[in-house]
């Protein structure tokens, strides 16, 4: 046991956050905000990325061999941490794509796609969910039908955010269409840029006005994928034919936890005890009322125990360590902490907090109006809160398969 | 960082438990109960035999010197069954005349891992608030003696130790005060006990000193820094009941879940229904977000790094939500759940006493909104935060 970090850990924390004073500013800022949307990203955002490279921050705990750093996964973790931080990027190597592809792709796979990953030449969006199942994946119906080395892709992908943004789709089709349930599920690599591919925009309620970068789930957009007779070479699968649940779980797991869930849950909490340190008018008050001293202090330390989970993930997975509940427990507490923390902030706020983004009073350019519509979001995607107790209740305590 | 226990820990703490699982059944709990016998003997020679009373003594004085972390894992594993043992009572005074004692106060330590000595603290007073300045038990010097006034509410052990620890207020000659921890013979002349009937049943006492007299070397610590034994004794003793009361949630949970998974109702074992399965998991992350604020705490402590807000997090933390799993498994066993019959009442019992020692939530609450919201400076979860006074020293 452990519980402080190194002291290289610590000069790694401030070297990114020297980094971010100097080089994330307004300009950066709104480049990302017009890439949310599908816009061109300005040269400046393009400059940064380019920094970021350079740094070897784009794959912290990747192999060598294929570009990383080989650092370790906690290192990968604060880059990812401090990146999130500062304007929600998603940087450090976590994330679809590659994670997967180093763990079940072959060697040419790797060779392709992990360094042009690491260049951001190559970014993944995730093919999972589609209109009639989203958790329940072994629902799927999208599918590829074999015609010689070649699999023609047919069907409907949705939530697929940053679609508009990709050059590549993480996407899961049954491949035996005989096949049931997770029997008969393949992951194929397929380029974006195929005929047949239509992308289409799903607006979310986040668009109008647009959410302040660092709200809870501040995405404006994200997209339907259509899919009409793509042809893709059989060399774009990822694993075997009908393996694709197991080349998924891993992955899955690890969307669950990590820096970004981590700090979509308790980035508010901060929020709040740092707005009511300030001597905004009403504030001085609310400090030293004991209701909100109360509130407050409860949700910290819901706060402190989704830090915690989260550093257990970690340490699970640097150890090389499996999964067994705990990916799916954190992924139950801290979105319900984030909700939670969300709805009690605004009520010790109290009205300011309904003013959205542009409006006159708006506080913090009305985030907390913005996490409000935004908190609830990650109590689904991933896996919905209620599935991953099923599996907290399955795994972590053998129980029975609910009937 | 890596919050997980090493290969050495987990296998002192399997050890434990196996131990305790052979020989410490709901029957042993019951039976000392029943007889008002504050803990079992055997068990406690055993314990003491297999060398777990010493891990986190110093090595000069009989002990193996380990990290406070691994008498955290042998309370976790103390909760777990409920073991009639005098292991916090014991071995917090322990943890601070090891750190704070003279010669012949450390002496006592070599006792104590033989299982020869057990010991006991007193803090809190009449109005039950655990907060230092509600300590106003009183110690006059008078000749080279102490004498001690006072009364002490909810003292564990007290009937079965030969020494207590006791929080006092002494004042000096220009009026001032300050706080003195200091050793008492429970057998003193002028000691009177109450035995209270608490949901624990485990011989919580009532103590009353009326001008009991004792050297003035029972002083624990050397002059300069007697002052901060008091704080410390009551972090220790906040820090140290929350391994036992996530241990005994966790095994009330277990219990809980082989119940529901073989009781039939509707034509299926109650365990496959979702309502029963989605309690199981949130009872689940309690216990382990427990587990988890309490190892943290508990490694500060060890580590001589300040852990007083992370202490209060997890006590505050354990006082809810441990109770909620054990409340959560009565109510999993149905009607079974309040007869007396059944062994799940004894972990709800021993966790709502223990939910109600060493602060509330709302006392433990308010110190960490005092470190959040009364200490300048931005914070940052992973920044531990530190109380006003902290940050003075």
């Amino acid at each position: 046991m452990d519980f402080a970090f190194s002291s290289d850990d610590l000069a790694l924390r401030s070297e990114i956050q020297a980094f971010i004073r100097e080089h994330m500013n307004d300009e950066v800022r709104s480049g990302l905000a017009l890439a949310s949307v599908g816009a061109e990203s300005p040269p400046a955002v393009e400059a940064l990325l380019e920094k970021i490279r350079k740094r070897g921050w784009a794959a912290v705990s990747w192999p060598q061999r294929y570009g990383g750093q080989g650092r370790s996964r906690l290192a990968q973790f604060i880059v990812e941490e401090e990146f999130h931080r500062a304007a929600a990027l998603n940087v450090g190597g976590g994330g679809t794509g590659a994670p997967a592809i180093l763990a079940s792709g072959t060697e040419e796979q790797k060779d392709t796609f992990v360094p042009a990953s690491i260049r951001m030449e190559v970014v993944f969006c995730q093919g999972y969910s589609e209109p009639q199942c989203g958790t329940d994946l072994a629902g799927i119906r999208c599918r590829a039908t074999r015609a010689g080395e070649k699999y023609v892709i047919n069907g409907q992908k949705i939530y697929t955010t940053n679609a508009q943004n990709s050059t590549h789709i993480f996407l899961m089709v049954r491949t035996d269409p005989a096949s049931t349930r997770h029997a008969g599920l393949s992951v194929l690599l397929v380029p974006m840029n195929l005929p047949g591919i239509e992308v289409r925009p799903l607006w979310t309620i986040q668009y109008e006005p647009r959410a302040p970068l660092t709200t809870t789930y501040a995405e404006p957009r994200t997209n339907e994928v259509f899919f009409d007779n793509v042809e893709v070479p059989v060399s774009c699968r990822l694993g075997d034919e009908g393996d694709g649940w197991r080349v998924v779980q891993r992955g899955l797991n690890l969307d669950r936890v990590g820096a970004r869930r981590y700090l979509i849950s308790v980035m508010r909490d901060e929020d709040l005890v740092n707005h009511l340190k300030t001597d905004a008018p009403g504030i001085p008050q609310k400090r030293r009322d004991p209701r909100v001293r109360d509130k407050v202090a409860e949700l910290w330390i819901e706060a402190q125990v989704c830090r915690l989970m989260t550093m257990r993930s970690v340490s699970i997975d640097e150890q090389g360590g499996e999964f067994v509940y705990e990916a799916a427990a954190e992924k139950v507490f801290a979105p319900e902490h984030g909700v939670r923390a969300t709805e009690a902030i605004s009520q010790i706020l109290g009205p300011v907090s309904q003013l959205l983004n542009g409006s006159p009073y708006a506080v913090d350019e009305g985030i907390f109006a913005h996490n409000l519509l935004g908190a609830f979001q990650s109590t689904v995607n991933h896996g919905s809160v209620q599935v991953m107790r099923d599996q907290v209740a399955r795994k972590g305590l053998g129980m029975p398969r609910s009937r | 960082m890596n919050v997980l226990p090493d290969a050495d820990q987990l296998s002192i703490q399997r050890a434990v438990a196996e131990f305790l699982q052979e020989e410490c059944p709901p029957a042993l709990v019951r039976s000392c109960e029943k007889e008002q016998a504050g803990y079992s003997r055997t068990l406690w020679q055993k314990f003491a035999e297999l060398g777990w009373l010493t891990l986190c003594l110093p090595q000069e004085y009989g002990g193996q010197g380990l990290p406070l972390a691994y008498l955290g894992l042998v309370l976790e594993e103390a909760g777990r069954r409920i073991a009639p043992l005098p292991l916090l009572s014991t071995l917090l005074p322990s943890v601070l005349i090891a750190k704070y004692g003279d010669d012949e106060q450390r002496a006592l330590l070599h006792r104590v891992g033989r299982g020869e000595l057990i010991l006991c603290y007193a803090v809190t007073e009449a109005s039950g608030v655990w907060q230092v300045d509600q300590i106003e038990c009183e110690a006059r010097q008078e000749d080279d003696c102490l004498v001690l006034n006072g009364t002490k509410y909810f003292v564990d052990n007290f009937l079965d130790a030969a020494q207590c620890l006791v929080a006092c207020r002494m004042v000096d000659g220009s009026g001032k005060s300050k706080l003195r921890a200091i050793l008492v013979d429970t057998d003193a002349p002028g000691i009177t006990i109450e035995r209270l009937e608490p949901l624990a049943k485990d011989g919580e006492c009532v103590v009353t000193l009326v001008d009991v007299r004792v050297p003035q070397a029972n002083i624990l610590g050397a002059p300069g820094r007697r002052g901060e034994v008091v704080a410390e004794m009551m972090d220790l003793a906040a820090a140290l009941v929350v391994p036992l009361m996530q241990g005994a949630a966790r095994q009330a949970m277990e219990l809980a879940v082989a119940y529901v998974n073989q009781r039939e109702a509707f034509g299926q074992p109650i365990g496959g229904f979702q309502a029963i399965q989605h309690m199981a998991a949130d009872m689940l992350n309690a216990v382990d977000g427990t587990q988890l604020l309490s190892r943290e705490a508990i490694w500060r402590i060890g580590a001589g790094l300040p852990a007083a807000v992370e202490i209060s997090q997890a006590k505050a933390f354990a006082n809810e939500r441990c109770l909620m799993v054990c409340r959560a498994a009565q109510q999993m066993h149905g009607g079974l759940g309040f007869i007396e019959d059944c062994d799940i009442n004894l972990w709800y019992r021993r966790v709502a006493s223990w939910s109600l020692r060493a602060g509330t939530v709302y006392e433990h609450r308010e110190r960490v909104a005092h470190a959040l919201l009364d200490v300048p400076g931005k914070v940052r979860l992973d920044v531990p935060v530190l109380l006003p006074e902290q940050v003075q020293a």
